[in-house]
Order: C-alpha cells, then structure tokens, then sequence
C-alpha cells in the first residue's frame, strides 16, 4: 500500500496530472489508435499548435485558446467576454489543474467547442493535455 | 453579526420578497422581516449552492437565483451549449442539480413586467434592474475595469455574497455612489 502511494506520488510529479487523469489519457490514447492506425504516441509540440493557433470559434470569430489562458500557461488568464481572471493553466504553478477528469472533460468540451467551434478528436485532446503536463 | 445578517438575508427571500436590488430602503425591509424564522440550511443545500457557485461561477459572478423568474432559468439551462456565444454545457447530474436550484430560489415575482412577453436571458434586461441603474453613466459601465453590465461585483463590492447595498458600491475609477 505504502509502495503504491509512493509509486502514485512519483508518477503524479512525473506526469503532473492525477492518477485519475493518467488513466483517462491512456482512455484517450486507446480511442486515438481506433481513429487513426498511425497513431504513436501524444505530442506536446502538436499540442502546442492546437493550443496557440487562432481559429474561427463558435461566434464565427477568430478565436485561440491563448486568446484567454495567454501564451504564457504559468501567467492567470482572463475570460475574453467577461473579463474574469482564469487561475493558471500550468499544473507546476496550479496543483488544481489536471486532478479531475470531470473537470478536464467538461472543460475540453467546452473549449473545443468555443475555439474550433467542434468537437476535439481522442489524439488532439491528448496532445493538448500533453502540452499543458509540460508548462 | 454576519450570521445574523445571512439569516435574515434568508428570511427576506423565503419571505417571498427576493428584494435584493431595492436600495439603501433595503435595510427596513431587513427589519421587519427579522421576525420571520428561516430554515437552516441543510448540509445538502449547501453542497448544491456550492457546486452553483463552482460551476456558474468560473467564468462570471455566480448571479443569485432571486434576480429571475423560474422560467428564466430554464430557458438558461435549456441553451447552455450556445450560452451567450459559449458552450456551458454541464454534466447531466449536475445539470439536472443546479436547474432545480434556480427553480426553487428564483424570484416568484415575474419581473418582465413591459417586455412584451421577452423572456429575460439577462437581469440587466429586467424593468427593476434598468430602473435601479437608470443613473448610471455609460461610460462607467463600459470602461475596461467593468466591461459592462453583466459584471456585477466591478461595482457592488460584496455581490458574491448577494448583497447590494447603494453604500457598498465602489465603481472603477468613480468612486462610492453619491
């Protein structure tokens, strides 16, 4: 037991996200060879792409995921409409971040849907998420 | 004292006033509805006011259910997936927890009152909200600091905890209210 939190631990300083959300990405790794044969692996460098380039969002604006986390995952960030102040992306500066799936889920969806105005496949979920562990 | 003053916040709404917005008169109606005994509120209602806070409140102020009528609120939470050109789409349980929130703390007053049948989306749509403002300069609620109406607590200091009282008002590069 005690083997297994301090296993827990490590992977969790290693990955910087939860072992909750480890085994969702690994959910998502799963889905991503389904979608795509060639599939090898997430990458934080695509990751960054679908992070950091401006689309034609749900308001048929152009729209970034920087365009309220910043380029800068560390900083805080601020909602584009309203102005509220969003608590770091970066899990080494926000420990909250990437501890639940329920919250990685929703949000995902969201956003996607806000920026790419559609849903994201398993691959660029996991390579965003990739990007974000990190910052 | 705060306690007190929650309490009888409590009492005010379940009273069926929901007199949230009246002015510096608020504090005489806080009196005379002191008498009025509110129900505790449940470890359960808690936990559902907290995960409203949670959820309505990461990207705005979690607005206080009494500023609406029922069937505002559903008409809200019947188009989070285009919610004022976002997607706020919930999971179905939480869905389904914070709509009967609203259901049961929404205002009974139907608040529309003159909007021709409009089904109010924004508070600040209301007839009570526009008149409670009508004072208010353009160009304070506009500035970079409040953006605009919808950001309650630029200017109401201690709107999270729903109160509004005209001498808890600070606007941005303004100051106090008269």
């Amino acid at each position: 037991m005690k083997y297994l939190a301090i296993v827990a631990m490590f992977s969790m300083s290693l990955m910087a996200a939860s072992p909750e959300v480890v085994q969702y990405m690994k959910e998502l790794e799963t889905a991503a060879k389904t979608e795509n044969r060639s599939f090898s692996g997430f990458d934080a460098a695509r990751g960054k792409e679908i992070f950091t380039s401006t689309h034609t969002g749900k308001q048929g604006k152009p729209m970034a995921c920087t365009s309220c986390h910043t380029l800068n995952l560390a900083n805080p960030g601020k909602n584009a409409l309203t102005g509220k102040v969003i608590d770091p992306l970066s899990p080494s500066t926000n420990p909250q971040r990437l501890t639940s799936t329920k919250e990685v889920t929703k949000w995902l969806r969201r956003n996607f849907m806000d920026v790419y105005a559609r849903e994201g496949t398993a691959q660029e979920k996991g390579d965003v998420l990739t990007y974000i562990m990190k910052n | 004292m705060k306690t007190l003053l929650n309490i009888s916040v409590a009492a005010l709404i379940l009273a069926g006033g929901a007199y949230l917005y009246a002015e510096d008169d608020y504090e005489e109606h806080e009196h005379r509805s002191s008498s009025v005994v509110a129900k505790p509120m449940t470890k359960q209602d808690k936990t559902t006011m907290a995960l409203y806070q949670k959820e309505c409140g990461a990207c705005h102020i979690a607005y206080q259910p009494e500023f609406l009528p029922k069937r505002s609120w559903d008409k809200t939470m019947n188009t989070l997936d285009s919610h004022f050109g976002t997607n706020a789409s919930l999971d179905p349980a939480d869905h389904k927890t914070i709509q009967n929130y609203l259901a049961t703390h929404a205002s009974r007053n139907d608040r529309m009152t003159g909007m021709g049948g409009e089904i109010a989306m924004r508070i600040s749509e209301t007839p009570n909200f526009k008149r409670e403002h009508r004072e208010v300069a353009q160009k304070m609620v506009t500035q970079a600091e409040v953006k605009s109406f919808a950001n309650c607590a630029a200017c109401h200091t201690k709107a999270a905890s729903g109160s509004y009282r005209e001498r808890e008002i600070r606007i941005p590069n303004y100051g106090s209210w008269e």
